[in-house]
């Protein structure tokens, strides 16, 4: 190691201590069943499973494989369909030419920037007023959930995806039309087939995006039952358990990893969805 | 290569389209009659719309962009649009705990707080039934031994003879009336409250019990003529205040509850900034929101920024670095933002545990907003060291080359050449940025939950906008939902000025 480049690994050590620092800790009280989330030592002692037993008791007041299936039952229906359905827009906007296009693509470009949650003193109104009707799909139910996360999404998705079919060649619709393809055929054939790895990055994002949101998630869902793992987790270190931190590490552990290794096993392809909208500029 | 699915462009794939738009028809008639039902009309304008335009996108032939755009616009439009406009318009309204319901309910509730047993607190037996398709009841007051048949029609006294009396003295049979079954009384809970038997003018007999009803008198009138709310006991008269409540004529200040949601105007908006109960904390918390989101994006970036410098040219253990370092950003945010919290508690927290100390964070307005931007830095640089870095490979290194042969050395081409490029072809990004933490809610309200907070403010320290809307709304004691509404909308009008002004700058909008 020359000398030179000593401040350089100074600087990227105290980032990489500051990064694992929570990370160990989080690890280091998931082990640790004295419910604290220190234990004064780097040194873990007091080494156990029971806070990862606690959990999979799965009791009432803990559902916590209830929380986990409703978060991933959320997250994935919400990437699925706000992708095909967001794909679907993006390929009108990307490929068609029809009065209101322009309009609609500055519109979508606005509505993208702000997030669903901040009409939440209306969604709430509104959804308290379905729920009379439709209980299924109205206040504290998934469903209606899933409905104002797929309303939040669609702007965010049909914008990403209309930067990525900008780049497809225009070569290959004519070619598909010129053998007798109708658009929605070239939709399916040469369109999708195409743009499934940006489909799957814009769907994981979602699904992230989903995993972790908080707020609507509160609001909505009432029942202990019902609840995500967002949700469900904070409670556990909230007032209600006394701050019950080696369940709530051993919660978060289990929730994460799945998560974690699929974000650095897609890491190229994030990457460049991530950097595509900079870089065209 | 499209002779297999050309077969599906013909008469199957016609029977098919019909089939699912009949299904999606069903659904949607299904759902309108449910609506029609519980006399919900803003539902069913919605659903009705989305059926008509449904029908006529996918009927007619030239509407091919919309056969693709429908689906994105109708939930769009429904679960966006739709709320957003219903936020402007109850920014406008005097919407909050006592003000909740619509003026006619608000005088159907007034009229039954009107309601008051008469002077001489007339009580009777009663034996609940029905007479005919009516409900009814017999009626015996124990001060005259007098014995009344009351149906939810008409209130008949009965002579002697027609009823027979139980060895109490209480009437339990007239002609014509059958009492309630078993089952019929042991579900009869909402039927007491609800039922009323009109007697004299103005006034009632109302069931208190399965086996007991008293004698009630309207103190109020409403005059539905002059607007005005007459108690007839006190002689006040009351009148709608033009803010959602009847107040004593005479006497202003005077309000009856409950009141309704009533039009205010700009009044929301105007207590924002005059209302010394609202305005302080409001610009308090204006100030710090956009303080909180131009610093970190600053720290995020300039961290962001520096580390894809360094791991730009080859250096030791780059793939170890990188690796390690984006983990922040895989890592579910809601989950790292928790654990950043137990480890700043003062009691259990591992910082504290750690230096043998025992600092309050969260009782310090300096330390919650330090560690709120310390926090944010952890989840936020690993974003901003990917972007940085993509936009770093994307300069051709045809600039750097031509710099080089002039003369200039690698500091003087990273800081006039590199930065500004950089800069330019992140504007987006950093506006986006900007943006999404201005609504950062989930930082805020999990790390510090706006804290700390003075005894009796509505507004913590680190309380940003959003959350700040979030406790107007939905906080424990005065929940305001119009004035929430209000901040809403100061939120879209700065979060969509700015990004205009991003976009404008960085020319997006003329290459659409």
């Amino acid at each position: 190691m020359n000398l030179r480049a000593l401040p350089k690994h100074l600087f990227l050590w105290v980032l990489v201590i500051f990064t694992l620092f929570p990370i160990y800790i989080v690890i280091e009280s998931s082990l640790n069943n004295t419910g604290s989330l220190a234990t004064g030592t780097l040194v873990p002692h007091h080494v156990s499973l029971d806070n990862f037993k606690l959990l999979m008791h799965n009791t009432g007041s803990v559902p916590y494989f209830k929380w986990m299936t409703n978060s991933i039952i959320l997250a994935t229906a919400n990437a699925l369909v706000s992708v095909v359905v967001g794909a679907a827009s993006a390929f009108a906007f990307s490929r068609m030419r029809f009065k209101g296009r322009k309009i609609g693509l500055q519109a979508l470009l606005l509505v993208q920037v702000f997030p669903s949650f901040l009409a939440l003193a209306a969604i709430y109104v509104m959804m308290e007023k379905v729920y009379t009707v439709f209980p299924q799909i109205g206040l504290g139910s998934l469903g209606g959930l899933l409905l104002i996360y797929l309303g939040g999404s669609m702007g965010v998705n049909a914008w990403l995806l209309k930067g990525y079919i900008d780049t497809i060649p225009l070569e290959l619709d004519e070619a598909a039309r010129i053998d007798g393809a109708s658009t929605v055929q070239v939709y399916w054939i040469i369109f999708f087939p195409l743009a499934a790895p940006v489909l799957a990055v814009t769907a994981l994002l979602s699904f992230i995006g989903t995993f972790n949101e908080f707020v609507l998630a509160s609001l909505f869902l009432q029942d202990v039952n019902r609840r995500t793992v967002a949700v469900g987790l904070q409670q556990f270190v909230g007032a209600q358990f006394g701050q019950n931190w080696g369940p709530f590490a051993a919660g978060s552990l289990i929730a994460s990893i799945p998560l974690v290794i699929l974000f650095l096993s897609l890491q190229r392809f994030i990457i460049g969805g991530l950097t595509q909208g900079a870089t065209k500029g | 290569m499209f002779s297999k699915l050309a077969g599906f462009t013909g008469l199957p794939a016609q029977i098919a389209k019909i089939a699912f738009m009949a299904i999606i028809d069903a659904i949607l008639l299904t759902m309108f009659f449910a609506a029609l039902n519980k006399h919900a009309s803003s539902i069913e304008y919605v659903i009705s719309g989305v059926a008509i335009a449904a029908n006529f996108v996918y009927f007619a032939k030239f509407t091919l962009p919309f056969k693709f755009l429908l689906p994105g616009l109708v939930l769009l439009t429904v679960f966006v649009v739709v709320p957003v406009a219903y936020t402007i318009q109850m920014s406008v309204f005097n919407y909050q705990t006592g003000n909740e319901v619509s003026k006619s309910d608000a005088l159907v509730q007034l009229l039954n707080n009107g309601l008051q047993p008469d002077a001489s607190n007339t009580s009777y037996d009663m034996v609940l039934g029905h007479e005919g398709s009516l409900y009814a009841a017999v009626l015996t007051s124990q001060i005259d031994k007098s014995v009344l048949l009351a149906t939810t029609q008409s209130t008949v006294l009965l002579k002697a003879g027609q009823y027979t009396l139980d060895p109490n003295g209480v009437a339990k049979s007239a002609p014509g009336f059958v009492p309630l079954t078993v089952t019929e009384a042991a579900n009869a809970d909402s039927l007491i409250s609800n039922l009323k038997f009109p007697f004299t003018h103005g006034s009632f007999i109302a069931p208190q019990g399965l086996d007991v009803a008293s004698l009630l008198t309207q103190t109020l009138s409403y005059d539905a003529k002059t607007g005005i709310l007459t108690n007839s006991a006190t002689g006040v008269k009351y009148v709608d205040n033009g803010n959602g409540n009847f107040a004593n004529q005479a006497n202003k200040s005077q309000l009856l509850e409950p009141g309704w949601k009533s039009f205010n105007g700009f009044s929301n908006y105007t207590h924002l900034l005059t209302d010394p109960a609202v305005r302080g904390p409001f610009i308090g918390v204006f100030i710090w929101t956009t303080a909180f989101a131009f610093f970190s994006v600053g720290i995020m970036f300039i961290v962001g920024l520096l580390l894809a410098i360094v791991l730009n040219r080859k250096i030791a253990l780059r793939r170890f670095y990188r690796s390690v370092l984006i983990l922040p950003y895989a890592i579910p945010s809601f989950m790292s933002i928790l654990v950043w919290n137990g480890i700043f508690n003062r009691q259990y927290g591992a910082f504290n545990a750690l230096f043998h100390t025992h600092i309050d964070f969260y009782n310090s307005v300096w330390l919650s907003r330090g560690i709120i931007i310390l926090v944010n830095l952890w989840l936020g640089f690993p974003y901003f060291y990917l972007i940085s870095s993509g936009a770093l490979q994307s300069i051709p290194s045809e600039l750097e080359e031509a710099a080089a042969i002039d003369g200039a050395t690698p500091q003087q081409i990273l800081r006039r050449i590199k930065l500004p490029l950089i800069l330019q072809i992140l504007s987006p990004l950093l506006i986006a940025s900007f943006a999404f933490n201005f609504n950062n809610f989930n930082i805020v309200y999990l790390l510090t939950n706006g804290g700390p907070t003075d005894l009796g403010k509505t507004a913590g320290a680190t309380d940003i906008l959003i959350t700040y809307t979030y406790k107007t709304a939905f906080g424990s004691n005065n929940q305001n939902l119009g004035l929430a509404c209000a901040i809403s909308v100061v939120i879209f009008f700065v979060v969509g000025t700015v990004s205009l002004w991003g976009l404008r700058r960085s020319k997006v909008l003329e290459s659409m």
